[in-house]
Order: C-alpha cells, then structure tokens, then sequence
C-alpha cells in the first residue's frame, strides 16, 4: 500500500475511533514515516480533496466528513461524538462509519433543533430539507464557505 | 450546505442574508449523495466520484441542471 493511501486510513480510522482527528506525530508514528514524509503526504491528499488543512500544513480542518473543529452539525455513533463539516457531511459520517447514528443540528433560519435517527439505510421519514446555495461547479473553491 | 425546516424558512434565510435561492433537496435525496460520497471512505480503495460521475448520480436522484453539474459555467 502506498505511503498516501497509509496516511489518508490512519487519519480517517483514527479519527473514526475517537471523533477527531490525529495530529501529525500520531500519524507518522503509526505509518512508521519521519513527520516531514507524512506532511508532504497530507499536502498531496489536500490536493487531491481528501483533507483540508490549517496554514501550518500538518493540522486537519477536515478530513471529509469529519470536521476537525466545532460546528453546528454533532453526530453520535456507537457512543463516540464527531462534528460534520456540513448537512450533507452530517449523513456523510454514518454513511462512512456504516453505522446507526443520530444527528443533532438545527433549522438555519428558524433555529429549531434538529434530531434526526439515521439507520444503516438511512434518516427516518423527516420533512427536513437541505439547501446549498453555491453550485456544485464552485464547491472547492472554497470548501470551508460551502 | 445547511438544513432548514420548511421551503418557507429557506425563502426568508435567502431574502434576509441577500443570498441566491436555489433548489431545496430532500433528505432521502441526501442520504444517496452521503452514501456515494463517503459511503467507502474509510476502506483503501475509496475514491471521490468524477465529474461525469457527479453528474450521473445527481440526474439519478433527480437532481437536474446546472446547478448541479460539477463542469458548467453558469455560474461565472
């Protein structure tokens, strides 16, 4: 297995077990890379749209659809909490853990909280929409806005 | 990318931020993009879809038009 496909499953497993993402040391220690190696390969994943990084480059914003900082959109599965990026990330994360979930989020206009059970085939019957207001052609210009 | 109540309550989230209305999805609509997306990323032959992928999996949940074609230029 190459060294990218190593660290992107170090991240994404370890990040599965606990709710957030490892930091950069952890990584390198598990793959067996000096720091350096895994930072340049945190660069080629960023490019290829599997992680979004901080500035240092070495501190994961997001590994899709995780979140590596607080957001509106709280997730619990098998008793672990994770942040979604988004509303769509927030069905992203039991779609990825293959897992029962219940998603706590919130009504964007109105502020109502939003609790949503999401089984292995998907969320209860809700009358819930989801909105996206930059087109699909413009979402990686800047992920973090959509 | 947010969650809303009702169509109404996105209407007003739209006029009161100066934001562009566009079309709403269901969320059975987003559980079939969420499983495509993320559905095999945790295993390591996951990939992210193409655009030509992109566009098929939206047609196919009923997801039309340029909005959701990741290569048009509509949008400037």
């Amino acid at each position: 297995m190459d060294l990218d496909t190593q660290v992107k499953l170090v991240i994404y497993w370890n990040t599965a077990e606990r709710g957030e993402p490892p930091v950069i040391g952890e990584v390198a220690k598990h793959v067996g890379r000096p720091v350096e190696q895994v930072r340049e390969s945190y660069g080629r994943l960023a490019r290829n749209r599997l992680l979004v990084l901080e500035p240092d480059g070495e501190t994961i914003r997001m590994a899709p659809p995780f979140s590596g900082v607080p957001t509106q959109h709280r997730v619990t599965a098998a008793g672990v909490s994770y942040y979604a990026n988004c509303a769509w990330d927030a069905l992203g994360i039991p779609a990825a853990l293959n897992r029962p979930a219940e998603v706590v989020s919130r009504c964007e206009q109105s502020k109502e909280a939003l609790r949503l059970t999401v089984g292995l085939d998907g969320p209860e019957p809700s009358s819930w929409l989801f909105h996206c207001e930059v087109p699909a052609a413009k979402w990686w210009k800047d992920i973090v806005f959509t | 990318m947010l969650f809303f109540r009702s169509e109404e309550l996105i209407d007003q989230w739209c006029s009161s931020k100066g934001r562009p209305r566009r079309p709403s999805v269901r969320l059975d609509q987003l559980w079939q993009m969420a499983v495509t997306w993320y559905g095999t990323r945790l295993r390591a032959d996951s990939r992210r879809p193409g655009p030509g992928e992109m566009r098929g999996i939206f047609e196919s949940i009923g997801l039309h038009g340029d909005f959701w074609d990741p290569q048009a230029d509509t949008f400037g």
